[in-house]
């Protein structure tokens, strides 16, 4: 049997007994996901759309998927949504400025080797499925921590309705601290793991320090990990504010 | 009052050292890293003025149009025995600019200079690589600064505990480098332990909360390790395809196993932290709950977690793979032979951690309830 099938039936499996309908819609949001990113690679081949659009679009319906279908369209996911966005077209923005600075783009010399078949001359803007790529990696952990913080800020606003704007805004900060270095470390991890493999290749190769740091593998990866932990520590000022400021108004409407 | 007043001033006065220091070593670095010419052994030259010398439409595969470019670059040499004259540069870059560069005034480059034929004549090289430090300085501190503004006294904790798991991670592949092939395995548990440790307790002290979620994420790790290895086990690993990571000379299974392993273990710690802070902070607020209500009070939490985290990981893996997949398809390579071919490893990844992140919700939840009951006893 092949290994990716067992495992995903594994996962199904474990899923439906911990979470029930709550995790068999999990799955399936992994799946939904997987298409999404699939839609966007292959539109991603035609010149004529711009990625760093196409990918906004992407996001858009990737934190749909993670927010309103696994957790249903509430006032917290609501909230966590709009932060969502705007977290990302700001990190968006920042991302573009720097890939173009530093030129890490497409592919290594080091990767090229494996490459050597393919034609790389394809009239696709890498520079821009760069960006795309930074932005796509951190997507799932900004819209993690998005609801992990407006989720406990509506049950502060439920059990204390009068609540000022200012101190929901605060608590809200206060347990978006607790919550961000896990945040971190999981990206973090979650990438030394993927670089393993070329980590060792670089300790192999014994290259100099300053070979390591300006060579375009490791910069942009060191770049990837970077911006993704900016994603997730600028999503909590964010989200608290814009959770503070619905939940409070909402209440001077009533 | 005078009492709080002198805390207040105190803790202030040590925060303004801290800053103070902390700025001089942002300003010190940067200083640094844009004068840093002489402390490289390749030669270095700065791009002071480029032309296009030719255009030509270029026809590849299946009809695709692409431009190739040829620009000259006058550039100055920052370092080395010809430091401060002037060198020509010839750089050839595609629209798509997949493995090329279009430089522009002001870009640093690494070069290498041609040997000159007769004296006094132009100097002339080839480029070798960008230089990138100052980038990867500036991005880093701008992380930095973030953290700390937004994390205040966590935000540096989780600073603080990154750069040692970083440092912690480097020292232990220079182990592994140096010793024999068979040792990885070991080695990285070792390593998992240490950053469980290290991670957990700088995240929230030492208490019986952070007890409970070591004991949680190393069982959540190993026994969903375990799983994995039985898959690949009774698979015969059919279906995953090693290809993209042939190009290091060490056992790539052993290597891929370690990186599944690592790459799992952050998001398990947070699972882990996440349930036993929560039944703990329940148990704190009402010391009669019994265990039912803690069971099911957990494992709502768990349910609510565990969608949003296993797609963390599964956009960290798979997003990477995007610049190989557009090339393959591009080149017209059938497409379930690129996804298997650029995604198995990726998948595999993504799925093995979903499956430590979910099987680590009713462990920690035990773990949890054992830690609160030997409380309950005690008191």
């Amino acid at each position: 049997m092949n290994v990716l099938v067992l495992l995903a039936g594994i996962l199904l499996f474990l899923m439906t007994i911990i979470g029930g309908r709550k995790g068999v819609r999990s799955f399936l949001a992994i799946f939904f996901n997987f298409g999404v990113i699939m839609i966007t690679v292959v539109l991603m081949n035609d010149p004529t759309i711009d990625p760093v659009i196409l990918t906004i679009i992407a996001c858009v319906v990737i934190s749909c998927i993670n927010l309103f279908y696994i957790n249903g369209v509430n006032s917290k996911t609501k909230t966590a949504f709009l932060s969502t966005i705007i977290c990302t077209v700001i990190l968006l923005l920042f991302i573009i400025f720097i890939t173009n600075k530093a030129m890490i783009q497409g592919f290594g010399e080091e990767e090229i080797g494996e490459l050597g078949m393919f034609s790389l001359l394809v009239e696709v803007d890498f520079v821009k499925i760069t960006v795309s790529v930074i932005i796509m990696s951190t997507i799932g952990a900004i819209t993690d921590t998005a609801i992990a913080v407006s989720s406990p800020m509506r049950e502060i606003h439920f059990h204390h309705p009068n609540i000022t704007r200012k101190e929901l805004f605060l608590s809200g900060l206060s347990i978006g601290r607790d919550i961000l270095g896990t945040s971190a470390n999981t990206l973090f991890f979650a990438f030394f793991g993927g670089y393993l493999a070329l980590l060792i290749w670089f300790k192999d190769l014994s290259y100099s320090i300053g070979e390591v740091v300006n060579s375009k593998i490791f910069s942009s990866e060191m770049i990837t990990i970077l911006c993704a932990g900016i994603g997730v520590t600028l999503v909590i000022p964010i989200t608290t504010w814009i959770t503070a400021y619905f939940f409070v108004r909402n209440k001077e409407n009533s | 009052m005078y009492f709080l007043r002198s805390i207040f001033k105190k803790v202030s006065f040590k925060q303004k050292i801290f800053f103070t220091v902390l700025l001089c070593c942002f300003i010190g670095s940067v200083i640094f890293v844009f004068n840093n010419y002489s402390f490289y052994e390749r030669p270095l030259a700065k791009v002071v003025k480029t032309t296009i010398e030719d255009v030509s439409k270029v026809n590849s595969v299946n009809g695709i149009e692409d431009k190739l470019y040829t620009q000259h670059i006058i550039a100055e040499l920052r370092n080395g025995e010809n430091k401060g004259k002037e060198i020509h540069l010839i750089n050839e870059y595609s629209q798509s600019k997949a493995y090329d560069h279009e430089f522009q005034i002001g870009n640093e480059l690494f070069i290498k200079i041609d040997e000159q034929m007769e004296k006094d004549t132009e100097l002339t090289g080839t480029i070798l690589e960008v230089k990138r430090d100052k980038y990867l300085l500036l991005v880093g501190w701008l992380f930095i600064f973030i953290l700390l503004i937004v994390g205040k006294r966590q935000g540096l904790f989780s600073f603080i505990s990154l750069a040692f798991n970083a440092v912690i991670l480097s020292f232990a592949l220079d182990i592994y480098i140096q010793t024999s092939n068979q040792s990885l395995l070991w080695i990285c548990g070792i390593s998992v332990i240490i950053f469980t440790v290290v991670s957990l307790l700088l995240a929230n002290g030492l208490n019986d909360k952070t007890y409970a979620a070591i004991i949680a994420t190393l069982l959540g790790t190993f026994i969903s390790l375990l799983i994995t290895y039985l898959v690949l086990l009774i698979t015969g690993e059919k279906g995953l395809r090693y290809e993209e990571m042939q190009f290091i000379t060490r056992p790539y299974r052993l290597v891929f196993m370690a990186g599944l392993f690592l790459g799992s273990l952050g998001a398990v710690m947070d699972v882990a932290i996440t349930m036993s802070s929560s039944i703990f902070g329940l148990y704190e607020k009402n010391n009669d709950i019994t265990v039912k209500a803690l069971i099911t009070s957990g494992m709502e939490i768990g349910k609510d977690i565990m969608g949003t985290m296993t797609n963390i990981l599964f956009f960290a893996y798979v997003s990477g793979s995007i610049p190989t997949l557009v090339l393959y398809f591009k080149n017209a390579a059938p497409f379930g032979y690129t996804l298997s071919l650029t995604l198995s490893l990726e998948l595999a990844r993504a799925l093995a951690g979903g499956i430590g992140i979910v099987l680590t919700i009713p462990i920690g939840l035990y773990t949890t309830l054992f830690f609160v009951n030997r409380k309950r006893a005690r008191q």
